[in-house]
């Protein structure tokens, strides 16, 4: 059987299609030089607030039920197993809001500063800029340890042994400078 | 038309395609080989390093204003007296600033961990560690450095040479990595609100400090090694209430240094919580040796040499030991001179919660 020959064509242009964003005359290398002109400047800056099951949603009422009501929850859980067939370290009824102004994220070259550290350092980080303050509105959690991992588990029994609950303005400022250390 | 064309079609476009495609793997195969067990085995991950500049934190409860409303709230809660009562704990102020805060009145900024010694989270070969055979999940301050680099852990110098802390104390010129922390709380039971306890450390270090997790193949449980260092040249204890007033006796410790070892690599310490809904921390009494494995006169010779070398560690290891140290303790004006405990080692330890309302 013969080849059609506009087909034939056809499938080399394709072919050369497909393969062009892979060419060489594309990927060249950088060099040193090259990559030394490259720059991660910028950053993000982000704003906003987080609010975890702070109300118990939009609705409230008998029917769909109460933060306050003994067999409603409202709170967020985390379990954490720390034996096979044991309890459940838990943190449970994790509920608030959190709102912040101008947490940043970027790149950042240190050769200097930190009390001479920074010049023998002279490596990049990442940068994570702390909010000055961060707004805590009905912010609660408590620590507890439970034989189940969910309250509504058969024989469920927990014990709380704290709560904690915070309010107001939280000063939280500085930057926390991230990066690998050891050997890889 | 287009029937007509279609197995025309995939003979002609199939093999120019494949040939297309295949030169994209070219590169790829060159790069990509099959690493063996033994190859892998040598493999260690970078860990993360951590280091907070110009840090500050504070938080607190602030006075009600005339409306009865608190702008910040901070309260721990929860917690049962062993009569029943609610006992309520309101944290007037939780900081953690640079050195010569004036017990958390005067904040400003410091560094916490050093770039060439920072906080470190990794996930370690435990066999470098004692761990065998284990990845070790490694959380760390910055790690006791030689005492020809090192800096006086207690504050006094801040020439290097003078100490083993990494950590270097406040300058004029430099703000230094050594936190004044401290937390000021008033501790109500029932409708009793007259209870304050303030906690104050000035210039403090936990470099050394770390905790090691890993997984217990016999036991299924988590086992873990867990090591504060804890240096303050001023630690000091009072009940004054949140306006200064009502000032009981301040205690106050001078150069205080607490090292403690809770677990270690041949007795770790096991985390559980149990049937009930209790939180168990436990510490197994070390076994005893079996008859004839150590010599009668205790030499190594004449013993099982790898168990001899076990219990010598256990022994004589100085990082197995909790010791604290206390330079001067003051009440008040009376000066109660210094303390030491030295050389603890915890052989059998059982803490468990109990919920009073069960």
């Amino acid at each position: 059987m013969s080849r059609h020959p506009i087909l034939s064509s056809a499938a080399a242009i394709v072919a050369g299609l497909l393969c062009g964003p892979f060419a060489s005359a594309e990927m060249a290398p950088l060099d040193d030089a090259g990559m030394a002109e490259v720059s991660g400047r910028g950053g993000i800056y982000l704003s906003g607030d987080i609010s975890i099951n702070e109300l118990g949603g939009p609705v409230q009422n008998d029917y769909f039920g109460r933060c306050d009501e003994g067999d409603k929850k409202c709170g967020a859980r985390l379990a954490y197993q720390l034996k096979e067939g044991g309890g459940w370290m838990v943190l449970d009824e994790i509920r608030g809001k959190f709102a912040f102004e101008g947490l940043t994220l970027r790149v950042r070259s240190i050769d200097s500063g930190f009390g001479g550290d920074g010049e023998l350092f002279n490596r990049d980080v990442i940068e994570l800029g702390l909010p000055d303050t961060v707004r805590f509105s009905d912010v609660q959690f408590k620590l507890a340890a439970s034989n189940t991992p969910r309250p509504t588990d058969p024989g469920f029994m927990q014990t709380d042994i704290f709560a904690i609950e915070m309010q107001g303005d939280v000063l939280m400022q500085g930057n926390l400078l991230v990066f690998p250390e050891g050997n890889p | 038309m287009i029937s007509r064309f279609t197995p025309i079609v995939s003979k002609a476009l199939l093999p120019a395609l494949m040939a297309g495609l295949s030169l994209l793997p070219v590169t790829a195969t060159a790069e990509l080989e099959i690493l063996d067990d033994s190859e892998l085995s040598e493999i260690d991950g970078a860990g993360i390093g951590l280091v907070l500049e110009n840090f500050m934190f504070s938080h607190g409860t602030d006075a009600a204003d005339p409306n009865g409303e608190q702008a910040r709230i901070f309260r721990i809660a929860g917690i049962q007296s062993s009569n029943g009562q609610e006992v309520d704990i309101t944290v007037n102020h939780l900081y953690i600033a640079g050195s010569g805060s004036d017990y958390g009145n005067n904040l400003a900024p410091l560094n916490l961990g050093r770039l060439l010694n920072p906080f470190r989270i990794d996930v370690v070969d435990g066999d470098e560690i004692g761990i065998t055979k284990k990845a070790v999940l490694e959380m760390a301050a910055p790690t006791m450095v030689d005492a020809a680099q090192g800096y006086d852990c207690l504050g006094g110098s801040a020439v290097a040479g003078s100490g083993t802390c990494s950590s270097r104390p406040a300058t004029q010129d430099w703000q230094g990595e050594r936190a004044d922390m401290g937390m000021q709380m008033n501790v109500a039971v029932g409708d009793d609100r007259s209870a304050n306890l303030n906690l104050h450390a000035r210039s403090a270090v936990i470099d050394g400090s770390y905790l090691r997790l890993w997984g217990d193949d016999e036991r299924r449980q988590m086992a873990g090694e867990f090591r504060l260092n804890f240096y303050s040249p001023e630690l000091t204890i009072n009940a004054c209430s949140q306006d200064g007033s009502n000032c009981g006796s301040n205690i106050v410790m001078s150069d205080f240094v607490l090292q403690l070892a809770l677990g270690n690599r041949l007795q770790p310490i096991y985390f559980d919580v149990d049937g009930s809904g209790n939180f168990l921390l436990e510490i197994d009494t070390i076994d005893a040796p079996g008859a004839g494995q150590i010599a009668a006169n205790g030499q190594r010779a004449g013993s099982d040499a790898a168990i001899w070398d076990f219990y010598n560690d256990y022994y004589s290891k100085p990082e197995f030991r909790s010791n604290v140290h206390i330079g001067n303790f003051n009440v008040e004006a009376k000066n109660f001179g210094s303390a030491r405990v030295e050389g603890m080692l915890i052989q059998h330890l059982q803490i468990q919660t109990k919920d009073l309302a069960q």
